[in-house]
């Protein structure tokens, strides 16, 4: 769907800013080393094309070379950062929890620099102009389950600890959140959708939700932390109440 | 049929999603179609610009060699970029326009409850993905106005004076008088998709009215002239929203009067002293 300008970005993640100083270089590097494979093709489609007999045919191959160069963009920055998120992973395996939130805590510390290594490839997702292989592509790399037919690209996803089913109706500008930052404490949790939810436009559901089978969520409203939806259950409100 | 539409379940929630069709694939002939216009448009002038710094000819143009010419070709360049950027977005719209205005002919937009399959959800999701890209190009464009624009031209009835920068609209069966504003973040849907059944309904909303951050305006809504919708709020199916009142609530089921500024301050400043004797 044509999101607005705000849905062009990728989600939200409050990076420590301690953190983000020390790992700039990494940041940086999966940026270019993302641009090596489209450089190179780009380099040997105007050695073979920019010619005598050919320049009528780069001309006419153009906008097929813009799309092969957003996607080939798009698929080296999600494979780089796999690579750096699998040696990090390596170090430290996340677990989900309560921390501190402190970067003496190593939970915490190691949150944040996963999200460093994810911002590039996710943000150029978001940014795609195409609607075919856009943050579900991405966010399946990073982990994330989502099911067949789902709706899912105009929302706000978080990149891990999310599980979701078949079927599922993920409104306009809703975001699922699982992480939680409670003052000087940093929560992860696990967030469940099973097959044939349907969540409303806006909605936020907040770390340790689970949402059975066929359960709706009315538009604008929150589900507290660790809320159960049961099945075929209607909830709504501020926070998220069964209704009848 | 009415009461399936205003189907319990249907009435508070709102979400909004089209699936994707082998149909979309008319974005890469958009994309063919608004590139190539733009770049045989400026052939000519790249041609030249091409000799002047390689003298190497690539298309047999005339060419115009002259020391004022090639200054003035190379201070053209600036220009040049900004205007291949509009002719780009503007023939990908009007380009879709008329495929629009076809798929528009082959099946005449209706109100009302469609299931899936049925002729009506195959040529809504088609109408939506044709809409797609020039829409999101138009939001790219540094214009406010350019998305507006684009609206008019799908159909999409906006008046003059209209404030619509940040948020969703559908590209059909929705009306906007003159001096509306909007607000950030608002979604005004005229589509809801609700299992496997799709439901259209017009969206009217009249002169003068204000639309606050973080709403939803659902299919069907009908907003008097000068009505004021909240800030995040949202509007049920069908409602209809009485003018010089402010709505608010989830659904909306409040109202409350316009006041002037001074009654405003005046109440604020009742409540201060009332506060501050309290705390004594």
């Amino acid at each position: 769907m044509f999101q607005p300008a705000s849905l062009k970005g990728d989600s939200p993640t409050p990076i420590d800013e301690n953190v983000r100083k020390k790992f700039i270089p990494i940041y940086l590097l999966v940026i270019i080393l993302s641009f090596v494979p489209v450089s190179i093709l780009e380099y040997y489609i105007i050695l073979y094309l920019w010619r005598t007999p050919f320049y009528l045919m780069f001309v006419l191959l153009f906008p097929l070379n813009l799309i092969i160069l957003i996607y080939l963009l798009q698929f080296s920055a999600t494979l780089i950062s796999f690579l750096f998120l699998k040696t990090v992973n390596l170090i430290h395996t996340p677990k989900e929890g309560i921390f501190e939130r402190n970067i003496k805590d190593k939970e915490y510390y190691f949150w944040n620099l996963r999200n460093i290594i994810k911002k590039w490839p996710l943000y150029v997702a978001a940014s795609n102009p195409f609607p075919w292989f856009k943050n579900r592509f991405t966010l399946r790399f990073f982990g994330v389950k989502i099911g067949k037919h789902t709706l899912c690209d105009n929302t706000w996803i978080s990149s891990e600890f999310v599980k979701i089913g078949k079927n599922v109706i993920l409104g306009m500008n809703s975001t699922i959140l699982t992480f939680g930052i409670e003052q000087d404490k940093f929560i992860l949790k696990r967030i469940l959708i099973e097959d044939g939810a349907l969540i409303g436009a806006k909605c936020v559901l907040l770390p340790g939700t689970v949402v059975k089978k066929k359960a709706k969520l009315g538009a604008h409203s929150y589900s507290e932390y660790d809320f159960i939806l049961k099945e075929d259950g209607l909830y709504r409100g501020h926070p998220a109440k069964i209704i009848d | 049929m009415e009461s399936e539409i205003l189907d319990k379940n249907v009435q508070f929630i709102s979400t909004s999603g089209v699936y994707k069709t082998p149909f979309t694939l008319i974005i890469v002939l958009q994309l063919y179609v608004g590139l190539l216009i733009t770049i045989f448009a400026n052939l000519w002038y790249w041609n030249n610009l091409y000799y002047y710094f390689t003298n190497q000819i690539i298309f047999p143009f005339p060419i115009n060699d002259s020391l004022i010419e090639r200054v003035f070709f190379i201070c053209l360049i600036p220009l040049n970029i900004y205007g291949c950027v509009f002719l780009f977005v503007f023939s990908i719209i009007l380009f879709s326009i008329v495929i629009f205005k076809i798929l528009d002919k082959l099946s005449p937009p209706k109100e009302g409850n469609f299931f899936r399959d049925s002729k009506e959800w195959k040529y809504v999701h088609r109408k939506f993905w044709t809409a797609y890209f020039p829409i999101w190009l138009a939001r790219a464009l540094p214009l406010p106005w350019a998305d507006i624009f684009a609206y008019r031209f799908f159909g999409v009835r906006i008046g003059k004076n209209v404030v619509l920068y940040e948020g969703y609209v559908d590209p059909y069966f929705i009306e906007i008088g003159d001096f509306t504003m909007t607000s950030l973040n608002i979604c005004i849907f005229s589509h809801l998709i609700y299992q496997d059944r799709l439901f259209i309904q017009k969206v009217k909303i009249g002169d003068a009215c204000v639309v606050g951050p973080q709403t939803i305006v659902a299919p069907g809504t009908q907003m008097d002239d000068r009505a004021i919708l909240g800030a995040n709020s949202y509007t049920s199916i069908g409602q209809k929203l009485e003018s010089d009142l402010i709505h608010v609530g989830t659904p909306v089921n409040i109202k409350l009067p316009l006041q002037s500024v001074e009654d405003s301050q005046e109440k604020a400043t009742k409540i201060k002293e009332t506060t501050i004797k309290k705390e004594d």
